[in-house]
């Protein structure tokens, strides 16, 4: 359990648009995506992703349609839309940024105030 | 982008609701088949799969409902389950439901009703275009800023002025009205033919009159109002060519006005060209003044620019015809719309102020007994919060209650009014303009529905607000009793309480002021005595009646016939009766051997031509010398009394009796008559403004100038005995067997006369007092509900004390206490909003200040005692408490 990490507000979407950008994928393939790249790190509620795909969707940042699955199973495909793509680059930057500055913040010494 | 988003998912969710449940229902079930293949796949069976998948994955229900939530068409389900939801909560609580719909219904229907009336007056259009450019003027003398102009005058100031795209001029017009066999007096206008394009208005049928309708020699036309064609036409679509009868003479109608039509202080029943130019009195610079104007500014001009030209124009005129224009001190111009309500419009929004108060108070109530309401079902919420509902949502469903109940309410309201209209017409005075044509139009459901809005959230929010501010943990812990949220809510209560005394003080305080104006002006003596007196006002065919001779014979015929009816005591004729509306008729005067220092400061006086009877009848008292005789005729040297005003003002030196003074009532030069007599100072026009001078003549020695206004309009006055017979049809039999074609108005007692005098006084008096008096209950009502509201959060408190040995008067003290602290603040704040607003009721106040110290006193007495009745009565319920059962309620 100890490399299991509960996720930060608001992360999710991030995750979600990061997952979806490495092609189309279905609810469960984003699960199973998130935790591959994150190397099975991030605990996620698997119900609480559908609000988060439906909202995704009505902001414009995803686009769904239904198709096959490999196992042959009638699913719903997520894909990014341009905004999608957008939104990543920015939300990527934003996290990135404010990783370091925390970062950062968490390794001062004493002797560098 | 996202909200095309947004709207497309909202309309695919709204139009395909079952085929999105279906689809969420697949997707999330799709996941759970995967999830199984995995597990089975790593060697679960298919049950044990099965189970942890569903596990793992969580209430599909929860998430479900949050799908749809982020859908957003999930809202109007929820509404429409709140919707649901609260009409079982309030078919669980008739009494609250009864009580909230009749107050919201009584006071939604009072604002709109109120509204309906200002916006008939004061909102509808005129019909006129671009009316903000037209302007009304009057000519202003040193005594009356808004009196007549000539006629040479007027073509004078239309020829000669550069400001105006057109001046036209207008002059009352009375005249019997005849066709079908029917004679009627009806009462309208005069108007140069020009005036209706300067006004811009279009007729509702045929057409308006035009330019050539002035030329000398035109066909003779009229148009008829909105009224006349609704009344005596039966709304008959062919009217237009039809020829009636108007004092004798053939006219055509040529069109009808539109019912939104009206001008300052004229009735127009009729309309006629003026034909200005072909007038013999075309170039009589001393003829008579009976004509306002009405102009429409260039674009490019100012009115003052206007105003500084018309008077430049005048001070012209004034030095060309020194003689005649001497009074004519400057011109009196103002926006013609603002004319026409200019006496009626404080009137009218203090009433709509009052009834909107009234509304607030209701509401206010309102949302104090749904904020108890709210406190009582803390528990309720909380538990709907522990099972997940959010604070809006808490909220939305108890907006959704207040607004049921306002639609409830405000429908009831708006059929009320509906129905009330034909009543509230009756009550209104008939001085209103354009009231007879008011109806309910969109302007008038558009502020229903936006009074209705207001309700919903002056309910719904307090109780919502009060919400947001309590922990509602606090309730399911506590038992809903004594939480955080209870104190939190009786003090917005008790705030809402105090606000609802205030403001009902400010309306008792108004009622009160407008009731002592009143009763002042009741008493008033008007200088003449009204009790069983009679009146009748008609008036007589040119054709018929063209001089002195012909309406004396007319005259001599009658009074015997009249005299002759059963329990008559005297009978007189008057040009003008006393209070009679929209009549003027002044001249001007002077003392052979104290003429005027400046030509203008020619002092004015009030003229009457009477019978010899008049005096009698009238009950106006002779001090000096002698009434008319029907010696006073053509042959004998001409004569005049005059009034007590007249007497000390120009007379101080020595006795008026056998002087002789100039009287400027004819078309040439000023003529003398002598002084016979001194009578009592008599209100002419209104009750309000002191008796001013007032000179009479007797009919036989009328100037050939004064027929035609006599012929128009003429009043008997008959006395008749306390008790006597209703004799109005035996005196319209008296009048049509003289001559048939006399067109008689309404026969009236001389007290109905007075009470139309007063009637606008009244109509507001009786307004604003009902308001007032329903403020007063609901502020009661307040009271009563959040004191007994606080009582019984108390009860086991009382009980306690009582059991220690706490006397009735101590507790009955202590409830007392906390009552008039309320009511104190109440009052207090109310005094201090009552004084300050009442600076706009200060022109409707007659003998008493605005600031009326005796009406403050009495209304705060009035409201406080009521209140503490109200305090009392819930306090008695205290009292009854038992101890025992007060300890055990817990």
């Amino acid at each position: 359990m100890s490399n299991e990490a509960e996720l930060l507000p608001g992360t999710l979407d991030l995750l979600i648009l990061k997952a979806v950008s490495l092609g189309p994928l279905h609810g469960y393939g984003v699960l199973l995506r998130i935790g591959q790249i994150s190397g099975q790190a991030l605990l996620i509620e698997q119900g609480a992703l559908y609000p988060a795909l439906f909202r995704l969707v009505r902001q414009g940042v995803l686009k769904a349609s239904w198709g096959r699955s490999e196992n042959n199973r009638r699913a719903k495909f997520y894909e990014l839309t341009s905004t999608g793509r957008k939104r990543l680059r920015e939300e990527t930057d934003g996290w990135n940024r404010l990783a370091a500055a925390i970062a950062s913040a968490l390794a001062a010494q004493p002797q560098e105030i | 982008m996202k909200f095309l988003a947004h709207l497309r998912s909202l309309a695919a969710r709204f139009f395909h609701r079952s085929q999105t449940e279906d689809e969420i229902e697949e997707e999330l079930r799709s996941h759970i088949q995967h999830r199984v293949e995995d597990l089975e796949r790593s060697g679960l069976d298919h049950d044990k799969a099965e189970r942890g998948a569903r596990i793992e994955f969580g209430s599909t229900e929860r998430f479900k409902e949050e799908c749809r939530e982020e859908l957003g068409g999930n809202f109007i389900d929820s509404v429409i389950q709140d919707f649901r939801f609260s009409f079982r909560t309030l078919r669980k609580s008739p009494a609250f439901f009864a009580v909230a719909v009749v107050t919201l219904a009584l006071g939604i229907g009072a604002t709109v009703a109120a509204f309906s009336v200002v916006n008939a007056v004061l909102l509808r259009p005129y019909g006129f275009s671009q009316p903000e450019r037209l302007l009304w003027i009057y000519s202003q003398r040193p005594d009356n800023a808004r009196t007549n102009f000539s006629l040479p005058e007027y073509c004078d100031y239309r020829d000669q002025n550069t400001s105006f795209d057109g001046l036209g001029a207008i002059a009352s017009y009375n005249v019997s009205l005849s066709d079908l066999g029917q004679t009627e007096r009806v009462q309208g206008v005069r108007m140069s033919a020009n005036a209706f394009e300067i006004l811009g208005l279009r007729p509702l049928l045929g057409r308006a009159l035009s330019a050539a309708d002035d030329r000398n020699g035109a066909p003779a036309v009229v148009m008829i109002s909105y009224g006349l064609w609704s009344g005596r036409y039966g709304k008959d679509q062919a009217i237009v060519g039809r020829s009636v009868n108007l004092n004798g003479e053939s006219r055509e109608i040529v069109g009808v006005l539109p019912s939104s039509f009206a001008l300052p202080n004229l009735d127009t029943d009729i309309v006629v060209p003026l034909q200005p130019d072909s007038d013999p009195r075309r170039n009589a610079r001393n003829s008579v003044n009976f004509l306002r104007m009405v102009g429409r500014l260039k674009t490019q001009v100012t009115a003052p620019q206007a105003h500084a030209e018309l008077d430049s124009i005048r001070q012209n005129l004034h030095r060309q015809f020194p003689d005649t224009y001497t009074g004519k001190v400057g011109i009196t111009i103002v926006p013609l719309t603002e004319e026409i309500v200019t006496n009626v419009r404080a009137v009218l929004l203090t009433i709509f102020c009052a009834a909107g108060a009234v509304f607030l108070i209701g509401c206010t109530n309102l949302a104090g007994i749904s904020l108890s309401r709210a406190g009582a079902r803390q528990r309720e919420l909380a538990v709907r919060t522990a099972l997940g509902a959010t604070r809006s949502q808490l909220t939305r469903l108890l907006l959704v209650e207040s607004f049921i109940l306002a639609m409830i309410g405000g429908s009831l309201g708006l059929l009320l009014e509906i129905w009330g209209q034909a009543f509230l017409l009756r009550l209104v005075p008939t001085d209103l303009p354009r009231i007879a044509t008011f109806s309910i139009d969109s302007k008038v459901f558009i502020f229903a529905f936006f009074v209705t809005l207001v309700a919903t959230l002056v309910c719904g929010l307090a109780p919502a607000w009060l919400l947001s501010r309590s922990d509602l943990r606090d309730a399911l812990v506590s038992g809903g009793r004594g939480s955080s949220g209870g104190g939190m809510q009786s003090r917005l209560r008790t705030w809402l309480v105090a606000g609802q005394i205030a403001l009902a003080l400010v309306l008792l305080a108004n009622a009160g002021l407008l009731f002592r104006s009143f009763a002042r002006l009741s008493s008033e003596q008007p200088g003449f005595d009204s009790s069983n007196l009679l009146t009748v006002r008609f008036s007589l065919p040119g054709v018929t009646y063209p001089d002195r001779a012909a309406i004396v014979q007319f005259y001599e015929k009658l009074q015997p016939q009249l005299a002759k009816l059963p329990g008559i005591g005297s009978v007189a004729l008057v040009s003008i009766l006393p209070l009679a509306p929209k009549s003027i008729s002044f001249i001007h005067f002077t003392r052979p051997d104290r003429p005027p220092g400046k030509p203008e400061d020619t002092p004015s006086t009030n003229y009457r031509i009477v019978g010899p009877d008049y005096f009698r009848a009238m009950g106006i008292p002779l001090f000096a010398g002698r009434y008319f005789t029907e010696e006073d005729d053509g042959n004998r040297p001409p004569v005049a009394i005059v009034s007590t005003v007249l007497a000390n003002n120009h007379f101080p030196d020595r006795s008026p009796i056998g002087q002789r003074v100039l009287i400027d009532d004819t078309d040439g030069n000023p003529r003398p008559v002598e002084i016979v007599g001194v009578v009592g100072p008599v209100k002419q026009t209104n009750l309000e403004t002191p008796a001013k001078a007032d000179i009479y003549l007797p009919l036989r020695q009328i100037p050939k100038d004064g027929v035609p206004f006599l012929r128009n309009s003429t009043y008997w006055v008959l006395k008749t005995s306390p008790g006597a017979p209703a004799i109005e049809p035996l005196l319209r039999a008296a009048i049509r067997n003289v001559d048939a074609n006399v067109a008689v108005g309404d026969v009236r007692p001389m007290t109905e006369v007075m009470a139309a005098a007063l009637a606008s006084r009244r109509f507001s008096l009786l307004l604003v007092g009902s308001f007032a008096g329903a403020a007063l209950f609901l502020a009661a009502a307040g009271l009563y509900a959040v004191i007994s509201y606080g009582i019984q959060q108390r009860t086991q408190e009382i009980g306690v004390r009582l059991a220690l040995g706490a006397t009735h008067g101590s507790i009955l003290g202590m409830i007392f206490k906390e009552g008039s602290l309320l009511l104190g603040t109440g009052i207090a704040a109310g005094l201090a909003i009552a004084l300050v607003v009442a600076k706009f009721v200060a022109n409707q106040m007659y003998g008493v200040s605005e600031h009326d110290p005796f009406s403050f006193l009495v209304v705060s007495l009035l409201l406080a005692a009521i209140s503490l009745l109200a305090c009392w009565i819930a306090a008695r319920r205290a009292l009854n408490v038992d101890p025992v059962v007060a300890l055990r309620a817990e």
